[in-house]
């Protein structure tokens, strides 16, 4: 077996792709890049409003450790709220049909 | 500058990757019953400690050897076997206070660590640095480092104490 | 060549050992670790026998890579038939139990028949002997190792036990090594015990001959900075798995109070950062520990800080443990998940399983499905932290009526309790979900409901689809080695080509498991760790074996269709809400009401994901019904099975 020993197969190759000292948002649709302050405890997302709370592997790897439970608990309830009063719309209309 | 191993058993975790590249390093096999550097373990309580030869200065199997099998490397400074001479009486074995000189029961040899001419492998592929190779004088100086940062932690520690009541 | 590997057959009931060399064609087809077991369940066991009678066949083995000089080859395979299941057991473990039995001469063991009374297998350099257990009876899992190190004095003895959990057939009991390495689900632990069979006992001191041992060290320093300098593999390597629990909680994944919420919420004291506070208090600084030859090191080491169980050392928790004893049954207390952690591993008995039926009972008893009466007093609410860890006792000595009728697992329990208690029954071919909540991710929920060992994350898990990375990205990882042009989501809530990415997922892990290596060092948690490229160098190295990337995916994809042909074969229809290809009703009907913003009211639309369903089997080739098709069978050369090559 010849192995080109400099050719780097395609999982090494996505190395160049990786990025250091950001976190994602993690609302689905948002999934925006969030770049922590060095040795920050929280951060807020700018797009969607999700706040988390940050923990840091190393200096250059920060991970979401959690929500901040209340904020993100109004949000969620928010739209648990809307979804309900759009079904019960919807099922009203439904009613008087 | 002769150089030797340092090892920190705090970090180790036990995995035994240096039992299998040294084996394949010097014997071109995989099998830890070949290896210069064994990992001690307490499996009950999480206990692992790398034992390996020390390279002694008075040398107790340099000493007992009858035909003088055994001398000092004068580049790397580490003790090795001569199995030209070496009768396989495996007295070495029985002096080492640290049980570095291994006996391999397959070959009939004595064996034991030759820093594998000065590049370690297992040194190179333990990723925590549980064991490191340095310079043979600086070795207490690292000991008195590590010393001097716990005590330094503990004395804030105590401050914070003390602060506190 | 340096592949000259054994592989025993013991027969339990007669006495006899047969040993026969694996010849390489046989190899070249199947590789080694589950794909040849597969091959040698599919041509041993008799057809549709009881899982616990003498005709089922349990196979122990490692991989192709086996002690072998590549980065942790520490896994170890088990497979049977399952007596949770009825259909595809198989689990892997970790720790240091197939090296040292590659070391004592053998990489697979098929073991027949039932012993009279119990006995354990001694394997020692090239020798297999039968030996009384008597004195091993009833003992955990730590303290039989311990004991047949005693007994045979040497202390690098390293056994694969089960603990009392197996000796009472409690149905999803597991076979384990070490402290907590645990081939752990499908219980296979019950299968060793149905048979009498408390350990498997391996000291060995033979060479495993390295085919181009310079190439092969240079390459593995590659292969593991590969794997290490993973961003996850750095943080498995400091929190462990737990650290899942992070994100998967935090955007609404984790599987609350059986299946009414997808997050468990304000659970501050069980996230993986607070569990390794306790690990570092009880433990100090350096406490995270790995398998064999393992540079990841993502096992964690702790006391249990307080409690009845103060000061007793284990291992772990892993993520499975954080859900099992945390989240499904809301008991958000760090040291009941270390405390319920230790007592399965003490009993040998599957976290997952345990914790998932515990909390399907606590809905069921707030339900009023079953009573105080049927728990024999026991207030099984959720959150109640001492029913739960009462439970895991119980159930692993059948202790009371309820006790007894979880330890069968979910399905026989539904049918024993009866009412509706089978719809609150979270679990695919009767085997409970991971407590991960999959109804925001479409491709997560295919990949546990067609699983070939029921409801698992370790078949088919295309875990990076959550990462949201660019298409590009994907295309690259999943157009290789075989080409594919059709759709691929960067969405994770798509349902777009996912079934293209857990086909896919399939034969890598399959692939892993033929090698025996961790899934941790392969694309499950990372998009840059090795595959079937990397692998063809790791192998070639050490084995001598020179296949192409394309050679491997085959081998794999031999593997998975043995494995779906035995599960045809006992019984698996598409459609069969107990064997089939199918997730419970709650995830189409109940909507998400936790987690992150765009998760709230998240269901698996039904319509669509039949669709994947279909289109994950075309991938395949296999019909309609998710049968291999005669072609397909014609092009992976199995058309001929059973064969009995070996």
């Amino acid at each position: 077996m010849a192995i080109d020993t400099e050719k780097l197969s395609g999982a090494e190759s996505l190395r160049k792709t990786r990025t250091y000292g950001k976190v994602r948002c993690h609302n689905p649709s948002c999934m925006e890049r969030l770049q922590p302050p060095a040795g920050a405890d929280h951060i807020k997302c700018p797009t969607c409003g999700m706040e988390y709370r940050i923990y840091w592997v190393n200096p250059n790897l920060p991970r979401i450790r959690g929500p901040v439970w209340d904020v993100n608990r109004k949000l969620a309830e928010d739209k648990l709220a809307s979804i309900n009063k759009s079904k019960s719309k919807k099922a009203a209309k439904k009613g008087g049909d | 500058m002769e150089k030797v191993l340092m090892i920190n058993y705090q970090k180790c975790t036990g995995c035994r990757l240096c039992e299998l590249v040294c084996s394949v390093m010097h014997d071109g096999v995989s099998n830890p019953a070949r290896s210069r550097i064994k990992v001690m373990k307490w499996e009950a309580e999480g206990l692992y400690i790398p034992m390996s030869c020390q390279q002694c200065e008075d040398a107790p199997c340099m000493n007992v050897c009858p035909v003088k099998a055994i001398s000092r490397d004068e580049d790397l400074g580490f003790v090795m076997v001569d199995y030209v001479i070496c009768i396989g009486c495996r007295s070495c074995v029985a002096v080492c206070p640290f049980g570095a000189m291994n006996y391999n029961s397959i070959d009939k040899k004595v064996f034991k660590c030759d820093l594998c001419g000065g590049d370690p492998q297992c040194v190179r592929f333990c990723e925590v640095n549980a064991i490191e190779y340095v310079d043979a004088d600086r070795l207490s100086t690292f000991k008195k480092k590590d010393a001097a940062e716990r005590l330094s932690v503990a004395q804030k520690e105590a401050g914070a104490l003390q602060a506190a009541i | 060549m340096a592949l000259d590997r054994k592989i025993a057959y013991i027969d339990l009931s007669t006495g006899e050992i047969e040993i026969k060399p694996i010849p390489l064609d046989v190899r070249k087809k199947f590789l080694g670790g589950r794909g040849l077991d597969a091959y040698l369940l599919y041509n041993n066991k008799e057809q549709g026998c009881d899982p616990l009678a003498r005709g089922n066949t349990l196979m122990i083995s490692g991989g192709i890579l086996t002690a072998t000089c590549a980065s942790a080859t520490a896994r170890t395979h088990v497979m049977a038939k399952s007596p949770l299941t009825g259909l595809l057991g198989s689990a892997n473990m970790g720790g240091f139990f197939a090296p040292e039995m590659a070391w004592a001469g053998f990489h697979h063991l098929v073991i027949k028949g039932k012993a009279e009374k119990p006995v354990y297998l001694w394997i020692h350099n090239g020798e297999i002997e039968i030996r009384d257990a008597a004195n091993l009876w009833g003992k955990t899992t730590t303290e039989t190792q311990w004991a047949i190190r005693e007994e045979l004095g040497d202390d690098e003895i390293k056994s694969a036990v089960i603990g009392p959990a197996g000796e009472n057939l409690v149905r999803f009991a597991n076979v384990m090594t070490g402290i907590k390495n645990s081939a752990g689900r499908t219980g296979m632990g019950c299968v060793m015990g149905s048979k009498n069979l408390k350990a498997v006992a391996a000291r060995g001191t033979m060479d495993i001959k390295i085919a181009h041992p310079v190439d092969a060290l240079e390459y593995n320093k590659r292969f593991i900075n590969q794997i290490t300098s993973a961003k996850v593999n750095q943080t498995q390597g400091t929190l462990g798995t737990p650290f899942i629990w992070g994100a998967t909680n935090s955007w609404g994944g984790i599987r609350t109070r059986n299946f009414q919420y997808n997050q468990c919420e304000n659970a501050d004291d069980i996230e993986p950062e607070r569990i390794d506070e306790i690990c570092e208090e009880t433990m100090g600084p350096y406490h995270m520990t790995g398998c064999f030859g393992c540079q990841v090191h993502c096992r964690a080491q702790y006391k249990i800080p307080s409690g009845p169980y103060a000061g007793k050392y284990d291992e772990g928790p892993e993520y499975t443990s954080q859900g099992a004893f945390g989240g499904e049954p809301d008991c958000k207390n760090a040291v009941t998940v270390l405390t319920g952690n230790h007592l399965v591993d003490q009993y040998g008995m599957d976290n997952l399983e345990t914790g998932s039926l515990i909390s399907w009972a606590m809905e069921l008893y707030e339900l009023g499905i079953i009573t105080s009466k049927d728990t024999d007093g026991l207030d099984l609410k959720f959150g109640n932290d001492e029913a739960l860890l009462e439970m895991i006792t119980r159930i692993c000595y059948r202790d009371g009526w309820l006790a007894d009728t979880l330890a069968d697992g979910g399905i026989p329990a539904s049918e024993k309790i009866g009412k509706d208690s089978f719809s609150y029954l979270i679990q695919v071919k009767g085997m409970s979900n991971l407590h991960s909540d999959e109804r925001a991710t479409p491709a997560l929920a295919l990949n546990i409901a067609t699983g070939s060992r029921g409801s698992d994350h370790l078949r088919s898990r295309p875990a990076i689809d959550l990462y949201h990375l660019p298409e590009e990205v994907l295309r690259k990882i999943y157009s290789n080695p075989v080409p594919y042009d059709g759709p691929l989501s960067s969405e994770h809530t798509s349902y777009d080509g996912k079934p293209w990415m857990v086909f896919w997922q399939e034969n890598c892990y399959m692939g892993v498991d033929c090698l025996c290596i961790c899934k941790y060092h392969t694309t499950f948690l990372g998009a840059t760790l090795p595959n079937f490229e990397d692998w063809t160098k790791v192998i070639y190295y050490n084995t001598g074996l020179d296949m192409t990337p394309k050679e491997i995916w085959d081998v794999a994809e031999r593997c998975y269709n043995i494995e779906r042909l035995f599960n045809l074969r006992e019984g698996l229809q598409r459609e069969d809400l107990k064997k089939g290809d199918t997730l419970n009703h709650r995830y189409y009907d109940e909507p998400c009401r936790r987690g992150a913003i765009d998760v709230i009211g998240a269901t698996i639309d039904r319509k669509k994901f039949k669709k994947m369903i279909d289109e994950y089997y075309g991938h395949h080739g296999w019909d309609e019904n998710g049968v291999p098709t005669p072609e397909t069978l014609k092009r992976l050369g199995l058309d001929q099975e059973p064969s009995h090559l070996l």
